[in-house]
């Protein structure tokens, strides 16, 4: 049997705008995966820690203030820190086009603004994820 | 005012006391042509048979698109005809009536639009206070007599500029603010006497209100003599903008308190604009959104009359400040209904038939989140069509966003043209001529009928869990939210509810647009000044105001009634910062934490 995927939908730093992080947690549930959902108003530190004890495979982050790459920057560093590495982290929600490079270059795996399609986002996640 | 019996579902079944408009003659002989109509002529339309009447076309006749017409947000199926006859029960004078009488479907006003004269407004705000203040300057220069001031996340939540979880949030989606000095180098030099200016921080409203007032004293203006709105509305941030810091019933007290200290003292502000705008963007429906926003302002109302207010002495300052969104009938239904329903339920709960008290007072903010990244300027039709609705339902204010406001803060001149669009529908399109122009519509009086009757459905609910704070609190707002959101999500995914230049002719390639980008700078300059600001000040003058703060804050926990607006103004004016005042008053309250609801 496939193992399911682990997938962490977090919201970090102090943007409240949640509808988008629900809509995609809800999608992934409906694709099969394991969904933890952070809840608002999160550090960078909590959502490192909530991947480690969660186990998971993937860390969604949705951010709609514009510190997108403040925020990013610390969680990937904190997970390479702690020997995650191997996390795969994708953003969800209003990223400027010249911001994209900029968050990929950090090792941001893939970017959604608006109107992203959330089929496409789960079978974008599901070629990240190799499962048996 | 004249006596009337408010009509329940009850007395709703005796026909003899209604009048209808038609006869039943009328619509005996109507009911008969109807049935013609669908027998012959229609039901050959639909089997796709040609008759010679019907030649208008060359070839097959295309059939109807969807099996089944609805709403916007889906709650009503939409008849493909309207006749006499679906307004059969509706009473001309008790259902539908004059402007400004009861039950004021047609308006708070007599006169609506006619007597408008529309202020420019922008709400804006951006970076520090510099770059803020150059933008507010230019508005000013522009002809804006009314702005609108939007604050960056850490202001909006009670924290400095330099508190760890502020990284990367200074001055991003609105201007920072820590101390009364920001905000007096933010509207130096501007016109403040003339300005009708205002702000969207709903938990933090005593120190807004504290900041506008000291803003007052510093430029020698009589805070009473000034004109400025607070939206005031700490349940906003529990059901979609996550801004909040107490719990409910904390936030409740303190907005009260602001309410009380406004009405008492400063007769030209606007205490509360009970916002729904956030509901709806989150997924309610237009009838959610009437129903929860009555819900929640009769229990503001109430925490208000508590503390031994008259309705009559604040309610005719509050205002619903409720969105507009794409389907234009269903939301000029809409604003009529929440107009009618209201003025049912406030006759009712406040023993009045006072107009200032069951007139509903509507300000828009039209749907930000109908508004498409793909092609952004196709929002410029979305959004007048918006604007319109608001304007047939016969609102007292309208708000635009930008149409670039899905891919970042709106430049100057998207800002501009937001604005300008209700005074091209008004002077240009003569929108506004007549009260009401679609009262009596068969549609949309049949429609109005039934979102009046859905919207007390929600009410109701909401009331029978408790009220508002029982459903913020139960999750029941988020939930329902929730559960219409991914509805819409998938209704979109699937085709099934088209959205152009999304699902709909899509276009391959993006539409360049010009983006304003923030200033990379204006969280450094902005801790710099903070700092210098805690430097200079006198430290014993703090400690002392900080102090009362936490007195009241604890006579309050301890069950005692007392305003904290007094004391957060004297630290205001002591330059505590923002983070040292809600500091204390997270320690003497405690933060809620919201349930994480999928």
């Amino acid at each position: 049997m496939r193992r399911r995927i682990r997938v962490l939908i977090a919201k970090p730093g102090l943007d409240g705008h949640e509808a988008g992080a629900k809509v995609i947690a809800r999608a992934f549930m409906e694709a099969g995966m394991e969904v933890i959902y952070t809840g608002l108003r999160q550090t960078p530190e909590m959502i490192v820690q909530t991947a480690l004890q969660e186990g998971v495979d993937i860390i969604g982050l949705s951010i709609l203030s514009g510190a997108h790459n403040e925020l990013c920057s610390r969680i990937l560093r904190l997970l390479s820190q702690k020997g995650l590495g191997n996390v795969a982290v994708i953003v969800g929600g209003i990223v400027p086009r010249e911001d994209i490079p900029i968050l990929q270059e950090m090792g941001v795996k893939g970017v959604f603004g608006p109107g992203a399609n959330t089929e496409s986002v789960v079978e974008f996640v599901r070629a990240l994820v190799p499962t048996e | 005012m004249e006596k009337k019996k408010v009509k329940t579902k009850k007395t709703a079944g005796k026909r003899a006391k209604k009048k209808s408009t038609y006869g039943r003659e009328v619509l005996e002989k109507f009911s008969s042509e109807h049935n013609r109509w669908e027998e012959g002529p229609l039901k050959e339309r639909l089997c796709g048979e040609i008759k010679p009447q019907f030649k208008t076309y060359s070839g097959i006749l295309p059939a109807e698109t969807k099996t089944e017409f609805r709403t916007g947000s889906g709650e009503f199926i939409i008849n493909r005809v309207y006749t006499p006859l679906d307004v059969a029960d509706i009473d001309p004078l008790d259902d539908i009536g004059l402007p400004g009488q009861y039950p004021y479907t047609r308006g708070r006003d007599p006169v609506g639009f006619r007597a408008f004269r529309w202020p420019l407004s922008f709400y804006t705000g951006y970076g520090s206070s510099e770059d803020a203040h150059e933008r507010y300057r230019a508005l000013c220069a522009a002809g804006s007599t009314e702005l609108s001031l939007a604050f960056d996340l850490p202001t909006q939540i009670g924290f400095d500029s330099d508190h760890p979880i502020a990284e990367g949030e200074v001055g991003k989606v609105g201007l920072a603010l820590d101390t009364s000095a920001d905000l007096q180098r933010v509207m130096e030099g501007l016109p403040l006497a003339n300005l009708h200016i205002g702000t969207v921080g709903n938990c933090i409203s005593p120190w807004v209100l504290a900041m506008f007032y000291t803003l007052g004293e510093a430029n020698r203006l009589d805070p009473r003599q000034m004109r400025v709105w607070l939206q005031n509305d700490p349940f906003k941030e529990y059901t979609g903008r996550g801004t909040f810091i107490f719990s409910p019933q904390v936030a409740l007290d303190l907005a009260s308190d602001v309410v009380e200290y406004v009405c008492k003292y400063l007769p030209q502000w606007d205490p509360q604009y009970n916002c729904t705008t956030t509901m709806r963007w989150g997924g309610s429906t237009a009838a959610q959104e009437a129903g929860f926003g009555i819900a929640n302002l009769i229990c503001y109302i109430e925490a208000v009359q508590r503390k031994g207010i008259k309705p009559e002495d604040f309610v005719p300052r509050l205002n619903l400040h409720m969105t507009a969104d794409n389907d234009l009938f269903e939301e000029v239904a809409k604003f009529r209904a929440v107009r009618r329903l209201w003025a049912k339920i406030a006759r009712e709960r406040f023993k009045t038939d006072d107009p200032r008290v069951i007139a509903l007072r509507i300000t828009v903010f039209t749907a930000a989140h109908k508004l498409t990244a793909q092609e952004p300027l196709n929002n410029l039709i979305r959004t007048t069509i918006q604007v319109l609705a608001s304007i047939l339902g016969g609102v007292e204010n309208i708000h635009v966003p930008a149409y670039d406001e899905a891919l970042a803060l709106p430049t100057f001149e998207s800002t501009r043209v937001a604005n300008l669009t209700k005074h091209i529908l008004n002077d240009e399109c003569f929108v506004g001529s007549t009260v009401d122009p679609l009262g009596g519509s068969y549609y949309l009086e049949s429609l109005t009928n039934q979102l009046e009757e859905r919207a007390r459905y929600w009410y109701d609910k909401v009331e029978a869990m408790g009220g508002a704070i029982a459903a913020i609190e139960k999750g029941f707002y988020l939930q329902e939210m929730s559960e219409g959101m991914y509805r819409y999500q998938k209704e979109v995914e699937s085709g099934k509810r088209p959205v152009i230049g999304v699902n709909k002719f899509v276009l391959e390639k993006e539409v360049p647009i010009k983006i304003f980008k923030g200033n990379p700078e204006a969280e450094r300059r902005q801790i710099e000044r903070l700092n210098k600001v805690r430097l200079e000040r006198d430290q014993v003058k703090v400690a002392s105001a900080l102090a009362k703060v936490r007195r009241v804050a604890e006579a309050k926990t301890a069950g005692r009634e007392e305003n904290i607006v007094p004391s957060i103004l004297e630290a205001v004016r002591a330059h505590a910062t923002v983070g040292e005042i809600f500091g204390l008053l997270r320690e003497v309250f405690g933060e809620y934490r919201q349930p994480a609801i999928l």
